[in-house]
């Protein structure tokens, strides 16, 4: 994991899967995802409809392409939200610090192949999540599992565009 | 003593004990009351009492700093925990989320009465489909996660519509569950009294208990700042009262010491302050008579009247000499002194027409003050003097001031040249000279205000200055009216006129409306066949939706949603500020955000049949108000100097001696101004007053240097009389410049220049001096 810090900038591909109970097929969407070092992450959804997450510091924006919406929120405000868009965003940068601040962390495996188990310690964050599991090799993410409480999940496969 | 003679004393004893009495029954105020205006239109009625009493004015805002964010956020959680125990508190919000579950609850349960999207073309199959197509959406979205939950249940998101109308109100960051600053530096807190800002002993009894429960958190290191209304007005009247008592002690010791120093007699001394006491008295019960109450503001004024009525013993005691007994040394003053006490009368009485109760009052303390100081003076001090009394020391000063009087006509060109000078900075200063601000008027201290905006600011407190205030004949007329112009508000924001606005129909939607949803909603069997098709080709499971058709079969016919019905929640308190119960009828106000053209909103805007609405702009309103107050003192200023003018023409009744005692005053006048000018101030209201003073003042002192005395030694005396009657005035109005109240400051550091400048100009344009030289 230490490799990732090592990372100035890295750009994937991703495939997202819902599996809610609500429906009966998972939703999938799919895209491209981008960290530069330190503190910024951008995640553009593609299909099935454009969509724009840009992370930069404690500012999350979303916008939508249909509707030109575009809205910016603190994430100090929505600690939810901050707690999970911290999981990808601090394991990315390697940043076992702030990822312990908001999850009980362990971490499995080798530098070749490891796994993170993250439980969140908040409270409010635990109703929601119960637990995000990441696992990669050397300086990249291959997948992101998260578990929801009422036993929803989504799971985020990424493979590395070097070009 | 002959038997007038005590038959005058005998009055004046039981006209004091009278003034005693009245005094003893007085209430004394310092509210802001005094700075709004007496006949308000009904504009002005609504900004009167949105800053008496309205929800801004009984808000105060908390600030925890100086030590570290765990500490911070703990001292905020037991702050707010103590205070929420206490009933001087109808809420005290520090973001930890207590008191929200109540109105989620209540917008939960009346999502169907409450959405102004209920329509019956949103739950048609093809209205159904739109929204689960925008459902799904939402659930690939990172908002998903927490919209997920209450889908089953509303899926057509009524609660997410009800909510948006409250978005973009900008809240608090949140840390360790408490609201901070931006930057972390400071945990906030807003508490609401359930007193009214005009109540300041309430209010400071709720301040006092901030205070001791913040001492029991724990948190010593830390700081607690406060602000908002309620803090100015408890703070104001500290400082009024403070400065009012000290001041006017200061200022008596050094007029004390003065006479003491001059005359060297304690029982002169007591006789020197006999007429300023008895005027004061007057004056309190005169302004408590006439007003009802007395302000805080009107006692510190009353130091003035101290410079001011002890200079006419002063002029009685220079004036006795051992061959001339007191009474007739009166009588060859007289017709001076009673000029002098007329054209300071004068000058008051603008004042006293002000429709400014502030100033007003001080109008009336004056004028009464002076009339019984110099009806003292006159009738009763005489009988009191010693015979063969005589002011030994001054003679000692007389060659001194004669010699700068007889060489002061040397400076004349010098005069001339200030006077232009001090014209041009005027006139070169036009646009910026007068303060627009309504501010500029208000007791409260710059680095307080700054305090109250970083906090708002911090917190995203509303600062509300435009409103929609709507008169209706009864409630649902008056929410009614709210719902017609909220449409008319939603369609102007779509154009980019303003951000938002907040209704009490969002909390409370008028009967009908509320029964126009209820019927909009379809049958239940009607409702599951729109669904079943509007589901249809979706991933949707086919129960998922079974708490949703179970909550709109039963709001078809639940309760309406009442005031009642919003007890216990914190929006009941924001209902109840919006929407008031007056004598004749109810009152809507619509609060709006992010205003960018009012003007257009303002002609967009059309009451109901029955109703009345204005937009209401408040600080254009404030900012009128105040300049309507400057131009009635202007014009009231021009008419007591015009009054001044005609009372010196009619008695003096020659233009050449008129100019002599004008000219020194219109010259002091301006120089006044150019200096304060100068001194980079600009000038406010009481600026404009205390240039009136001035020319009331010190006409008393050009009077007396044009006055025709007969002989050499009379005039001697009267010029030293004068000086030192010029220095107690001084030391009355100047003392005064170093208040923190704006009023007195003001005023005092006008006077106390214009005094002093008013007597050298009457000594340098002197002309009786040119004849003997």
């Amino acid at each position: 994991m230490q490799d990732l810090s090592q990372v100035k900038t890295a750009k994937g591909r991703f495939v997202e899967r819902k599996y809610l109970a609500i429906l009966n097929a998972p939703l999938q969407s799919s895209g491209t995802l981008t960290y530069i070092a330190p503190s910024r992450l951008e995640k553009h959804t593609l299909l099935p409809r454009q969509e724009n997450l840009l992370l930069e510091r404690e500012e999350l924006t979303i916008e939508r392409k249909d509707g030109n919406q575009r809205r910016t929120v603190m994430l100090q405000d929505y600690p939810v939200i901050w707690a999970f868009v911290e999981s990808i965003r601090s394991t990315l940068a390697g940043d076992l610090t702030t990822l312990k601040r908001f999850y009980e962390v362990v971490l499995e495996g080798d530098e070749r192949q490891w796994r993170l188990a993250l439980t969140p310690s908040d409270p409010k964050m635990r109703e929601v999540v119960s637990e995000i599991r990441i696992s990669g090799g050397r300086s990249w993410i291959h997948a992101i599992e998260i578990k929801e409480t009422g036993g929803d999940r989504s799971v985020m496969t990424i493979t590395r565009d070097d070009s | 003593m002959t038997p007038a003679q005590r038959w005058r004393i005998a009055a004046w004893l039981a006209f004091v004990a009278a003034c005693v009495v009245v005094i003893a029954r007085t209430a004394f105020t310092t509210d802001i009351s005094a700075f709004l205006p007496r006949s308000p239109t009904p504009e002005q009625q609504v900004l009167v009492e949105q800053l008496r009493e309205g929800v801004v004015s009984r808000l105060v805002l908390i600030g925890i700093e100086g030590a570290s964010p765990e500490t911070l956020a703990q001292a905020s959680k037991r702050l707010a925990a103590q205070l929420r125990k206490h009933d001087d508190f109808l809420s005290v919000d520090n973001g930890d989320g207590t008191g929200s579950a109540a109105d989620r609850d209540f917008l939960w349960r009346n999502r169907y009465l409450l959405s102004s999207a209920v329509t019956p073309e949103r739950f048609s199959a093809g209205g159904l489909r739109e929204r689960l197509e925008e459902q799904l959406r939402l659930l690939g979205s990172p908002a998903g996660m927490l919209v997920r939950r209450i889908l089953p249940a509303d899926p057509s998101a009524e609660l997410l519509h009800i909510l948006e109308r409250f978005e973009g109100q900008s809240k608090p960051a949140t840390r360790d569950g408490v609201w901070f600053s931006r930057d972390g530096a400071r945990a906030l807190l807003v508490a609401q009294t359930r007193a009214a800002g005009y109540d300041i002993d309430a209010q400071e009894r709720a301040l006092a208990l901030v205070r001791s429960a913040f001492g029991h958190t724990g948190a010593s290191d830390a700081k607690l700042l406060l602000a908002g209304p309620g803090v100015f007005s408890v703070g104001t009247r500290a400082a009024i009262r403070g400065d009012a008592t000290r001041f006017s002690l200061i200022a008596t010791a050094l007029i004390a010491a003065l006479l003491l120093a001059i005359y060297r007699s304690p029982r002169v001394l007591a006789l020197g302050l006999l007429p300023v006491a008895s005027g004061a008295a007057a004056g309190i019960a005169a302004v408590s008579l006439g007003f009802g109450s007395v302000h805080g503001i009107t006692l510190g004024f009353g130091v003035t009247l101290i410079g001011e009525g002890v200079d006419y013993a002063i002029y009685l005691f220079t004036q006795s000499a051992p061959g001339i007994s007191p009474h007739r040394a009166l009588d060859r003053i007289w017709p001076t002194l009673r000029l002098g006490v007329l054209t300071s009368i004068c000058g008051f009485s603008a004042m006293l027409f002000s429709g400014f109760a502030g100033l007003a009052q001080l109008g009336l303390f004056s004028i009464t003050g002076l009339l019984v100081a110099v009806a003292v003076t006159r009738w009763i001090l005489p009988a009191f003097l010693p015979p063969g009394f005589d002011a030994p020391a001054l003679a000692a000063l007389v060659p001194g001031a004669m010699a700068a009087v007889r060489r002061a006509p040397a400076l004349r060109y010098p005069l001339l040249l200030a006077v232009v000078l001090a014209a041009v900075v005027l006139a070169v200063q036009r646009g910026p000279l007068w303060s627009d601000d309504l501010a500029s008027l208000s007791p409260v201290s710059r680095s307080d205000q700054l305090l109250d905006q970083q906090l708002r600011r911090d917190i995203g407190a509303p600062d509300v200055r435009y409103l929609v205030v709507i008169h209706a004949p009864d409630v649902q007329a008056a929410l009614q009216a709210s719902e017609a112009i909220g449409a008319t508000l939603r369609r102007a924001s779509q154009a980019g006129l303003l951000e938002g606005y907040e209704s009490p129909a969002d909390f409370l939607p008028s009967r009908q409306a509320q029964q126009n949803r209820q019927r909009a909603l379809p049958a239940p069997a009607k409702l599951r066949a729109n669904l079943q098709l509007a589901a249809q080709g979706l991933p949707y499971r086919r129960e998922v939706f079974e708490p949703f058709l179970k909550d709109a079969a039963a709001a078809k016919d639940m309760p309406l949603v009442e005031r009642s019905t919003l007890q216990g929640t914190r929006l009941a308190l924001r209902l109840d500020t919006l929407l008031v119960k007056k004598d004749h009828g109810w009152v809507a106000m619509l609060a709006l955000r992010g205003v960018s053209d009012a003007q257009n909103i303002a002609r967009a805007i059309a009451a109901p049949a029955g109703t009345r609405a204005v937009l209401l702009d408040f600080k254009r309103e404030s900012d009128r108000l105040y300049q309507s107050y400057r131009s009635e003192v202007l014009r009231n200023s021009l008419l007591g100097a015009l009054a001044i003018a005609l009372l010196l023409f009619a008695s003096l009744r020659s233009p050449r001696r008129m100019f002599d005692v004008l000219a020194p005053l219109v010259a002091a006048v301006l120089v006044t101004a150019g200096v304060l000018v100068l001194s980079g101030l600009r000038l406010s209201i009481f600026h404009l007053v205390g240039l009136l003073l001035v020319v009331a003042v010190g006409s008393n002192y050009s009077l007396f240097f044009d006055r025709q005395t007969p002989s050499g030694e009379g005039r001697e005396r009267t010029i030293v009389s004068l000086l030192f009657a010029s220095v107690t005035t001084m030391i009355g109005f100047g003392v005064l410049a170093f208040s923190k109240v704006p009023v007195l400051h003001d005023i005092g550091l006008t006077v106390g220049i214009g005094a002093i400048l008013a007597l050298a100009f009457a000594a340098i344009l002197s002309r009786r001096d040119d004849a003997r030289r």
